[in-house]
């Protein structure tokens, strides 16, 4: 269960980062935030592995806590490698987003 | 997913030199937990009240039950509320932690030397804990005016600066109430107590829940309604309906069957809000919407006690039950609410705590959820106990039955008090033999599970 220091030349860190984010929950819905479809873009930009991510809602409680657990789940993997979790609020999340099996893991209608 | 495309609008550095909006957890868990002891003490302040209040609900001790159930209960629940939700909605902090504090030590003995001064009727004890209240309440006021002074403010935010500002002159109302019955500066309205009463719970209480609502609902269900609009028209005519109520119920007739009208509006368009959002909802209902949708139910038994109360012919005996009743109905409907979403609002804060100090796991090491911080039967046994006891006093008060009136009193206080057990400590049983050496840097142990 240790955290994996990747070195980012030998794997391709966005899809070690996509992997990592998969680890981080959303504590009200229990469901990773990638299969919630929060995570709405994950690449490289120069040395720094940037994360576009945005939250069910804007003013969501835990809009203080997710970001960071993206970042440190992120940090965690990719050793050295800055990383920069951003929060953007367009286009505005809908439930459309979320993966099929996690639909089907919170009952979505 | 259809592959959105990512505009940034807000960047999240998370650097070493931000910090989040909210105050520490003590600021909100303080008020909280006083309130979950007035709901406890209030529950039994109107069983002790029963007989009482089915003679002349005018009383002393009924005046002193009320009030501990508005105060003690209610309105400090809703400020501890305030105090966490009110800086992660606007994304700004208050304008002070150790005012936050000071708040809570002049607000919570205020409350309670105030209650006990009503009930055993020393008059020094009424003013000082109605200025130990007034003073708490101005401090809290003006704490939270730091995050509600921010840019483009959305319908809750309106609406929370509205509710603060009435917030502020019903505290006002009631000190001066306070002070002329010993000093006799003018002549004791007919109406003022049920004016204090309505611009409490009204102005106050239920704009507050109103506007705060139009936040968390659709967020809780997973709502995306096409349009709001139901949202802002309540919230719009509960602020300007509510102190023409009062101003009417006062002075004019005419007037408070104007601001009673607008009120109306205001509270059948927060209905609408609700169906609409339970339309659009994506998510299945739980135990908070049993919580809210029962308030609800009381608040249509509200107005339609305000309906008869307040046009109907009746006798000098028969409308104060009435309008008594339609108090104690307005108290179920925001009381109900706020114990559904203190089952949400103090696991997120114990779990961010939690988060912060790296233990947010389960004993197995999986990650910690909310529903993880209390028990989910121990809830629901609170929800019987609160919303059936609620039932039970307004049905009491409309048939002049103190009995059941005792039984809804402590039906609400065993209740209240399962709820204060069960979220004081879910933490405890939920971390029970997890590890507690986990770093900070990687609280989500399953990241690295790709081993």
């Amino acid at each position: 269960m240790n955290p994996v220091e990747v070195n980012p030349v030998d794997v391709n860190p966005v899809e070690v980062a996509r992997h990592a984010l998969r680890g981080v929950l959303d504590p009200e819905l229990g469901v990773d935030i990638v299969a919630l479809g929060l995570v709405y873009d994950v690449r490289v930009d120069g040395d720094t592995l940037v994360v576009d991510m945005t939250l069910t809602t804007p003013g969501c409680p835990v809009s203080q806590s997710l970001p960071g657990q993206a970042r440190a789940a992120v940090a965690a993997v990719l050793g050295d490698m800055p990383v920069d979790v951003r929060i953007v609020w367009d286009p505005p999340w809908t439930p459309d987003y979320v993966e099929p099996e996690a639909r089907r893991q919170l009952g979505l209608r | 997913m259809t592959g959105p495309v990512s505009v940034p609008v807000t960047i999240s550095g998370d650097g070493p030199g931000e910090g989040p909006p909210t105050p520490p957890a003590d600021v909100p868990l303080t008020f909280l937990v006083a309130a979950g002891v007035g709901l406890v003490l209030g529950g039994v302040a109107v069983a002790l009240a029963a007989d009482r209040a089915v003679q002349w609900p005018g009383h002393p001790g009924v005046v002193s039950a009320t009030h501990t159930v508005m105060l003690g209960f209610l309105t400090i629940g809703v400020l501890g509320a305030l105090h966490q939700f009110g800086p992660v909605v606007a994304g700004r902090r208050l304008r002070s932690v150790a005012v936050a504090r000071m708040t809570a030590l002049l607000l919570i003995p205020g409350v309670w030397v105030l209650a006990s001064g009503f009930a055993h009727s020393p008059s020094w004890m009424v003013r000082a804990g109605g200025t130990m209240t007034f003073v708490g309440v101005l401090l809290a006021a003006w704490n939270l005016s730091g995050p509600l002074a921010t840019r483009g403010a959305d319908i809750t935010v309106w609406g929370l600066r509205c509710s603060v500002a009435l917030l502020v002159a019903t505290a006002a109302f009631g000190i001066v109430y306070a002070f002329d019955r010993t000093h006799g500066w003018f002549p004791l309205l007919q109406n003022r107590v049920m004016a204090h009463a309505h611009l409490g719970l009204l102005g106050w209480l239920g704009l507050t829940y109103v506007a705060v609502a139009e936040k968390l609902w659709p967020m809780f269900l997973l709502a995306h309604r096409p349009s709001a609009r139901s949202g802002t028209v309540a919230v719009a005519c509960l602020a300007a309906g509510a102190p023409l109520l009062t101003v009417g119920l006062l002075f004019s007739r005419p007037l408070a069957l104007i601001g009673g009208t607008i009120v109306g509006i205001g509270l059948a368009a927060h209905l609408t809000s609700l169906g609409g959002v339970l339309r659009h909802r994506q998510r299945r209902l739980g135990l908070l919407h049993a919580f809210v949708i029962t308030g609800a139910l009381a608040l249509l038994t509200a107005a339609v006690l305000a309906l008869v109360g307040g046009l109907a012919p009746l006798d000098a005996v028969d409308r104060p039950r009435v309008v008594a009743a339609e108090i104690a109905s307005l108290s179920a409907w925001l009381g109900l609410a706020v114990i559904g979403h203190a089952h949400k609002i103090v696991p997120f804060i114990r779990w961010t705590t939690l988060f912060e100090r790296g233990k947010a796991q389960r004993p197995d090491g999986t990650p910690l959820l909310f529903e993880d911080l209390y028990s989910g039967p121990a809830a629901v046994g609170t929800f019987v106990l609160c919303s059936t006891g609620f039932a039970a006093v307004i049905v009491g008060l409309l048939v002049s039955s103190s009995t059941i009136i005792v039984l809804g009193g402590l039906a609400v206080s065993v209740g209240g008090a399962i709820a204060v057990v069960n979220l004081a400590t879910g933490v405890r049983l939920a971390t029970r033999g997890a590890s507690e050496a986990v770093p900070v840097s990687n609280p989500l142990s399953r990241a690295g599970s790709m081993t």
